[in-house]
């Protein structure tokens, strides 16, 4: 039977990404802001591009739900 | 796309052109050849394109002035039949006399204009500062010979005062008045009045110390402050009545003049546009040649057009398909109707080559089913529909509003259908009410609270397969380049996940053990085919590859996140006991989660695409067809 140490693993591995993303985000919107302020044309492909970084936070959580199905 | 050589008689060269041109159907290639046999031809007309340049900078700038926000659109559209008729130089003439005559008119109404509007700037700060300091004004000793100076000073730099205070002091044998009082959040006024005597020097040390000082003009001084204020309100008035005049005369040369500037726009931007394609066109002793890509649907039309206007003397000859030609060959969206809108997201990469896939008609079929998978809500699908419905028609003259929205429409229809088997409306609302339940398949419920996982698995195996078609239509692409190599690599790749994932469903035991050898075996010659196709590099791709596939896992876990925001707002509701409250609540959540439901899944289902299954197969580059011929109005 897991205990408490299952949740906070999980937990651990999804915030992780979750900070990761923040990171990322951050200074992907901040340059990106700054691009399309100097060419409006390019908004788009800066939207695509902040989206990217979002992979660590659901490949944390993916992590996340393996920890609690393969403890359980 | 066919290439094509129009040849005719060189001295038909300009009528040619000038069909070409209605035609809109040719996009140009240098007709030129380095042979020396078929050379440069310049326009029949001499004309000076710095001239028509200015001249349409001028007419741009009076435009510009003439448009009043309430302009009826119809003055918009320009009268072309007036001056179709005119020569280039006629036109000319034309719009230089009437920019001419508009021009001393317009500059003198702009320039008045705009010292109104730098006055009246001006006055509103002064009467911002008067009515600062009005509650003041007893404290001030009485005016006459004394002048009244106010000092703006950020709050930050307050200090200053204590600096500035033994000076004057100093200066006016300590005979002036310091009051200070907020302006705003960030400044403050201080109110100086000194004796008229010792203005100067005042004002030289206030100068020296660069002190941001007000002076109140004369009239404004020698004055009650509410006077004052009365003075300030009349002549607002007075500036307000002049600017209205003003507008209204401009109005007047918009009503006259607006359609005939903006016809003169339209035909000297077609002629200067017109005359730059001299370039292209090349001639030989006789004859007059164009070159260009035809799309093959336009090609009668523009055999037609020819032969109407010159019967056999001008000859299209079809030029043999290279496909090495191919290749530069310029691209043109030409999808079914329901893969229109779509083409919206094309625009956001660099256009297909031509010999490439179209990927649009995939974008049609899975952004709506991604978008659909994530939100996957009756109610919040049908409010996305009404509200794309409503913008669509709202500003369906703005193309890519329409473009979008259009999207949005359609992606809403599949989150409805998703929302039918996750039984959600509003969340649980639905099921709550018991509207309907959510969908049992396989003996799995597609309740999304309750069955995480199986939606975790069939996402990943969402992905598995768009990734897979990405790879096949990667093959499918190096084929057509003869490209055996990449053939290889992508087949190889598709064999190495095939593999992992059958040894992963083995090791779990949902395939049977007795495939593991023959699996074994495929892993090896995939990786083999991997090395061959793309060396060491295509063999570390592989954990690229997974990343990407492991990234399609999002498509449940942000429909996770909206299904648990939705449930938040129905239990919260139900929690707070008093009914409108509740209802207030449970709408201003609901209505946030329908806010974040149409912005976050399309994000994110244009990612899958642009970055998770184009880069199997997308290379883009290709020339975007630009007929030569008249913009649509």
């Amino acid at each position: 039977m897991a205990g408490w140490e299952v949740p906070i693993g999980a937990a651990i591995a999804f915030v992780g990404g979750a900070i990761a993303t923040g990171i990322a985000q951050s200074k992907i919107g901040a340059a990106g802001a700054g691009a399309v302020a100097e060419r409006p044309e390019s908004a788009g492909t800066i939207i695509v591009l902040e989206a990217i970084p979002e992979t660590l936070v659901i490949l944390g959580f993916v992590v996340a739900a393996m920890i609690i199905i393969m403890v359980e | 796309m066919k290439q094509i050589l129009v040849v005719g008689p060189k001295k038909d060269y300009q009528r040619i052109i000038n069909v070409l041109y209605q035609a809109g159907s040719i996009h140009l290639e240098d007709a030129k050849e380095d042979t020396g046999e078929i050379v440069a031809i310049s326009p029949l007309d001499t004309f000076n394109s710095e001239e028509i340049s200015s001249l349409l900078i001028r007419i741009r700038g009076q435009l510009q002035i003439l448009t009043p926000s309430d302009i009826k659109k119809r003055q918009k559209i320009p009268v072309l039949d007036k001056y179709e008729e005119l020569t280039h130089e006629e036109l000319v003439v034309a719009a230089s006399n009437l920019c001419d005559s508009l021009e001393s008119r317009l500059r003198i109404l702009e320039n008045r204009k705009e010292e109104l509007d730098i006055r009246y700037t001006t006055l509103l700060r002064y009467e911002k500062i008067i009515r600062k300091i009005s509650p003041l004004e007893q404290q001030l000793p009485t005016l006459e010979g004394f002048e009244v100076t106010i000092l703006i000073i950020q709050k930050e730099f307050e200090s200053v005062l204590d600096i500035i205070h033994p000076f004057l002091s100093d200066i006016t044998k300590n005979q002036f008045e310091f009051i200070s009082a907020d302006l705003d959040e960030k400044n403050i006024a201080v109110i100086t009045v000194f004796s008229k005597k010792y203005a100067s020097k005042v004002h030289d040390f206030l100068y020296s110390k660069n002190v941001n000082e007000v002076r109140i003009p004369q009239e404004y001084t020698n004055m009650p402050l509410d006077e004052a204020l009365a003075l300030i309100q009349k002549d607002k008035d007075a500036i307000n009545i002049e600017t209205s005049q003003i507008e209204e005369k401009i109005r007047d040369i918009s009503t006259e003049w607006y359609k005939d500037l903006s016809t003169f726009n339209v035909l000297l931007t077609d002629f200067l546009e017109g005359t730059l394609a001299y370039s292209q066109f090349g001639q030989t002793d006789y004859t007059f040649i164009v070159k260009g890509w035809i799309p093959q649907k336009s090609l009668p039309a523009t055999r037609k057009i020819l032969s109407e206007n010159f019967g056999m003397s001008v000859v299209v000859h079809e030029l043999p398909d290279d496909p090495d030609l191919l290749d530069n060959a310029p691209v043109f969206f030409d999808n079914p109707f329901w893969a229109k809108p779509f083409e919206f997201f094309m625009n956001l990469v660099a256009p297909p080559m031509y010999r490439e896939i179209d990927p649009t008609p995939l974008f049609a079929i899975f952004f709506p089913l991604f978008f659909g998978f994530i939100v996957g809500d009756i109610g919040y699908g049908f409010v996305i529909f009404c509200f794309s419905l409503t913008v669509r028609h709202k500003f369906r003259e703005v193309p890519w509003v329409f473009q979008l929205m259009s999207i949005l429409m359609i992606s809403s229809i599949s989150a409805m259908i998703f929302g039918y088997i996750y039984g959600e409306i509003f969340g649980d609302f639905g099921e709550h009410m018991g509207w309907l339940s959510p969908f049992t398949i396989f003996g799995i419920s597609w309740n999304r609270i309750e069955s995480i996982i199986p939606l975790l698995t069939l996402a990943i195996g969402i992905g598995v397969f768009h990734v897979f078609l990405g790879l096949s239509l990667g093959i499918l692409n190096s084929y057509r380049r003869h490209n055996t190599r990449h053939i290889i690599e992508k087949a190889g790749m598709i064999g190495l996940i095939s593999g992992i994932l059958l040894l992963f469903g083995s090791y779990t035991g949902h395939v049977p053990g007795s495939v593991t050898f023959a699996v074994i075996i495929l892993v090896f010659i995939s990786i083999a085919g991997l090395l061959y196709g793309g060396g060491s590099r295509g063999v570390i791709e592989v954990m690229g590859t997974i990343g990407n596939i492991m990234s399609y896992a999002r498509l449940m876990a942000i429909g996770l996140a909206s299904v648990i925001l939705a449930f938040v707002a129905n239990r919260l509701s139900q929690e707070l006991g008093i009914l409108i409250l509740g209802i207030i609540v449970a709408i201003l959540l609901h209505t946030l989660n329908v806010c974040l439901a149409m912005f976050s899944p399309s994000i994110h289902s244009l990612r899958l695409h642009v970055v998770e299954f184009f880069s199997k197969f997308y290379e883009g580059g290709g020339t975007p067809y630009k007929p030569f011929g008249k913009e649509p109005l």
